[in-house]
């Protein structure tokens, strides 16, 4: 498209009768049109438009350049995950330090690095809730991949920034308002640094969405009219009280179950659907409706499932639910509906009859057949990404679009627990701030309550 | 027409017209050059203080963090007074000049009103935002707190009026001012007197007269005006110089007695209830539901200086909201055992007009003690009378005074009119009057509403503003701007400080 409108301006002006000295003018025009329209067409297929949409790139790998040396701070599954996937990102990248609450977790993690050839020093691995501070302060670090449970997250963004680190930040990156807004203020301290912040909302790094977002942002489903976001599936991990925990270790090692820590699974694993949903939409609800439950879980204060009505203004709503119960009708996806087709987001769009209107096509494996999925996995495209951005000078800070998808999560949340309907510019505002005064291990004096939607009517 | 001839002609033409247009250049080079050199000149901070020699300003300014800082950078008069260059900065230049300049010439620097020059709405109008802007463009430095980053959240994100400007909050970065705290005052209200004797009961009431209401456990004693019950005319006619269209049609109205604070509610009884019901440290939003509850949860502790440093003892408080008078009310009612309130804004208007029909309860129309209007300015006017009974823009500097120093209304009541402006517990609602237009007895405003009225004006107002029947309402939204807290504070307002109460006690509630 853009080459044709190029090509016809070009033509035009060369097919003048021109005197000698408009000749020269029109000639220097023609080059840096010609010029323009080469660089416009040479990289149309990926880099411009990708970055005209704000679409990370699509890599094969990490370029070359620098050594990057990384801190993990929460060596728990995803932490020692996420250090893997950021060494297997690309050259010369290395995992330099552990932190870590408790030292079996630490240990856990040194052990498989060190299984790998890559041991990581003594001295470079520390325990208890100042690890992470002293962790920071290791001069040589360049990057620090904060993985914990999401309550911690906001103080371990703040630390990192303040000591000049670029970011790798899992989801979700908060559970209240108060550090969702801490996020967003260090984003933009961040910005102002010139630190680069990846988030762990992969469906944003994975091709296959990529190049279906780039289909309705064309127009391919006409104006979206509604939505549906689910992850529906059957109970997860928790941990049960062994001898000699205390409340707080208690607390931290069965994370999960606990509103404080987690968020409970709207946020924890439910945002990766609502972050499709707003970043397809272009913008976060206006306000949210919605009900939850508890019903077969047997630990922790949190629901078992959300039915959430975001209301995203003009009449477009996403109906957004989560479930973690065995033997349900599981599954995990969305549905975005237009005007001309409907999409699943990730590789289809339909046109309203229900016929294929377009599908994205996956690599082929050895024997020529299509695979059912990308190449690089997200979890590690996500850390590409991050060290391109660093060694190319290309920026990239996601934490706020992550904060603020968060925290649609958190209205979701809210919405449910207290059966009001919850505005976004309320739940910006809130003073909500879960968790203990003070974090230290111990006996803590909490209530846990599962939350119990409305007032009962005063008789 | 021979085209050869004309084009030769203009080439003739053009030969002399070249050595003009070079003339006219080098002229024009040399009036920029010039006027260039005139600009610099004029805005060097020497100039400036040549004629701005009012003692604080040169002194307040090198003592100030624009002045005195870390980073051994001045900021000069110009880059805050003036916009940057090249956004109008010429233009603005020549107004303020032109200003200036007839100031020096025509004005007495000695009888300038200083003090209302440095507050928040006329600093406005000569400090730049977009020069701040120019110099401070990363709003989230590293480190900034997380009270700071929470503030600079809600500046960028207020999209829509009243949109927060840089000096709401930072105010004296430019001209230091020792009496503002920029911090929550925990402090506030705490030091207050405390060797005199406390009283143990309230004042026991068996008539219908006036009387020296005492709050029991504190030291705090305060006047109350028997306002007899009556007939009056509310509201201006047509013909009332200045008056506004929400102050008509004229409606008769019927009152029984009650009794009305003399003054409006001081520092010593605001400070009272505050010390009796404020809870320290506790989060605002925090709403208590269950009306079943008999303790009275009282304000937060206030940011800042809520009586902007000019004392408090009788001089009326101010800055606190609407719901904080009215939990005030509540509390002293607990504690007396009679019941006050905030009047309704037909008591108000009775009690102030005092049986006058007049624009004001004195002799005077408000076209002779207005400032507005260019001769006003120019000539002056007799405004003896208006100041000894109103504390307004022509006689306050832009504070509160004392009760003392004014002169009572007929019924035996102060400040009415000015000081403060005074909440009423009806809502405000431009058509109130013609929605009931016959005899009424003790009408109260709309049963819903969002701002509430608030009437008298204050040391800001003019002359038109303090009329008997002028009246206003409550802006919560501007007046809550630059509260950095999230949610903002339902118990003081950040940035309103002309505004206060009175209590009414009700008559039937004691005999």
């Amino acid at each position: 498209m853009y080459n044709e409108r190029f090509k016809n301006n070009t033509m035009k002006n060369e097919s003048k009768n021109i005197n000698r000295r408009k000749f020269l003018g029109v000639g220097v025009l023609a080059g840096i049109t010609v010029a323009g329209a080469g660089a416009i067409f040479s990289s149309c297929k990926k880099e411009i438009t990708n970055e005209a949409l704000g679409l990370p790139p699509i890599l094969k790998g990490a370029p070359k350049g620098r050594k990057l040396r990384a801190g993990l701070v929460g060596c728990g599954n995803r932490g020692t995950g996420a250090a893997i996937n950021f060494i297997s990102a690309g050259p010369d990248l290395e995992i330099i330090a552990l932190a870590d609450v408790f030292q079996d977790k630490v240990d856990g993690c040194r052990e498989r690095f060190a299984g790998f050839k890559m041991p990581i020093p003594a001295e470079n691995c520390f325990t208890g809730f100042d690890a992470y501070k002293k962790l920071m302060a290791i001069p040589e670090i360049d990057v620090v991949i904060l993985a914990t449970p999401p309550q911690f997250r906001p103080e371990h963004f703040l630390e990192a920034v303040t000591n000049k680190k670029h970011v790798f930040l899992e989801k979700p990156v908060c559970v209240d308002p108060v550090g969702a807004r801490l996020m967003i203020a260090t984003a933009k301290k961040a910005e102002a640094l010139g630190l680069c912040v990846v988030t762990g909302t992969q469906r944003r790094h994975q091709e296959d969405y990529i190049e279906t977002y780039k289909q309705v942002a064309n127009g391919a489903i006409g104006k979206l009219t509604s939505a549906k976001a689910f992850w529906n599936q059957e109970h997860v991990w928790f941990r049960t009280r062994e001898e000699g925990w205390n409340d707080m270790e208690y607390m931290i090692r069965n994370w999960n179950n606990f509103c404080w820590l987690c968020g409970d699974h709207i946020l924890d694993t439910h945002v990766h659907n609502i972050d499709v949903i707003n970043w397809f939409m272009g913008k976060y609800p206006e306000k949210a409706v919605g009900y939850g439950g508890r019903a077969r879980r047997v630990t922790g204060d949190q629901y078992d499932f959300f039915s959430i009505d975001f209301d995203y203004g003009n009449g477009v709503s996403s109906h957004s639910m989560c479930r973690q119960v065995d033997s349900c009708a599981n599954g995990t996806g969305e549905i975005i509906n237009g005007t001309e087709g409907y999409t699943n987001c990730v590789n289809t769009i339909w046109n309203l009859d229900g016929t294929v209107k377009w599908q994205f096509e996956y690599p082929k494996d050895e024997n020529g057949n299509p695979m059912n999925q990308l190449k690089i996995p997200a979890y590690v495209q996500e850390h590409m990404h991050l060290v391109y951005a660093i060694r190319t000078g290309k920026y990239v800070n996601e934490a706020e679009r992550t904060a603020l998808s968060t925290l649609t999560a958190i209205m979701g949340r809210t919405a449910a627990y207290t059966g009001q309907q919850v505005t976004w510019d309320a739940i910006m505002k809130s003073d909500m701030d879960l968790g203990p005064t003070k974090i230290e291990f111990g006996p803590v004096d909490m209530v846990f309550e599962t939350p119990v939607p409305g007032t009962p009517v005063n008789v | 027409m021979n085209i050869k001839d004309f084009i030769n002609r203009a080439k003739n033409r053009s030969k002399s017209k070249i050595w003009i247009m070079t003339f006219g250049a080098l002229l024009g080079l040399a009036i920029l050059a010039t006027l260039n050199t005139v600009s610099s000149y004029t805005s060097t901070d020497k100039y400036c203080m040549s004629c701005h020699v009012h003692p604080w300003a040169e002194e307040t300014w090198k003592l100030s963090s624009h002045h005195n800082n870390r980073t051994g950078v001045t900021i000069h008069c110009v880059e805050c007074h003036l916009p940057p260059q090249g956004e109008g900065y010429l233009l603005a230049k020549v107004k303020h000049g032109a200003k200036d300049v007839y100031g020096k010439l025509f004005k007495d620097s000695a009888k300038i009103n200083w003090e209302a020059k440095k507050m928040l709405e006329n600093a406005k109008g000569f400090t730049y935002e977009a020069s701040c802007i120019k110099c401070h463009q990363n709003l989230f430095p590293v480190t900034l707190s997380v009270n700071g980053s929470n503030a600079h959240l809600a500046y960028i994100n207020t999209k829509e009026d009243p949109k927060p400007n840089c000096i709401n909050c930072h105010l004296n970065v430019g001209h230091f001012d020792k009496n503002v705290k920029h911090e929550h005052n925990t402090n506030f209200g705490v030091d207050a007197a405390a060797s005199k004797e406390l009283f143990t009961a309230a004042t026991k009431v068996d008539k219908f007269a006036n009387f020296t209401e005492k709050i029991p456990g504190t030291t705090v004693a305060f006047d109350m005006v028997a306002i007899p019950e009556g007939t009056f005319n509310m509201g201006s006619s047509d013909d009332e110089q200045l008056r506004k269209p929400d102050e008509g049609p004229v409606r008769k109205v019927k009152l029984s007695k009650f009794w009305m604070g003399k003054v409006e509610v001081s520092w010593n009884e605001y400070l009272a209830f505050f010390q009796a019901t404020g809870s320290q440290g506790r989060t605002e939003g925090q709403v208590i539901k269950n009306k079943n509850v008999d303790a009275i949860t009282g304000p937060t502790p206030p940011w800042g200086a809520p009586d902007q440093g000019w004392g408090k003892g009788s001089k009326p408080a101010i800055t606190m909201s609407w719901r904080a008078a009215n939990t005030y009310c509540q509390w002293l009612t607990k504690v007396t055992g009679k019941k006050y309130r905030l009047p309704t804004e037909a008591e108000w208007e009775y009690a102030c007009r005092g049986n006058t029909t007049t624009p004001y309860f004195f002799k005077g129309d408000p076209k002779q003690f207005t400032s507005k209007g260019i001769f006003k300015k120019i000539f002056g006017r007799d405004t003896t009378t208006i100041s000894s009974y109103i504390v307004y823009t022509e006689n306050s500097f832009s504070k509160t005074k004392d009760p003392l120093e004014m002169k009572e209304n007929p019924f035996g009541l102060k400040n009415m009119a000015g000081n403060v402006a005074e909440f009423c517990s009806d809502y405000y609602a431009p058509d109130t009057y013609s929605k009931r237009r016959r005899e009424i007895i003790n009408p109260i405003g709309p049963q819903s509403g969002q701002e509430h009225v608030i009437r008298g004006g204050s040391f800001k107002s003019d002359a038109k503003d303090v009329r008997s029947a002028a009246r206003d309402f409550t802006k919560t939204k501007a007046w809550l701007v630059t509260d950095p807290q999230m949610p903002k504070s339902v118990w003081w307002y950040s940035d309103c400080i002309d505004n206060g109460f009175r209590v009414v006690c009700e008559a039937d509630s004691v005999q």
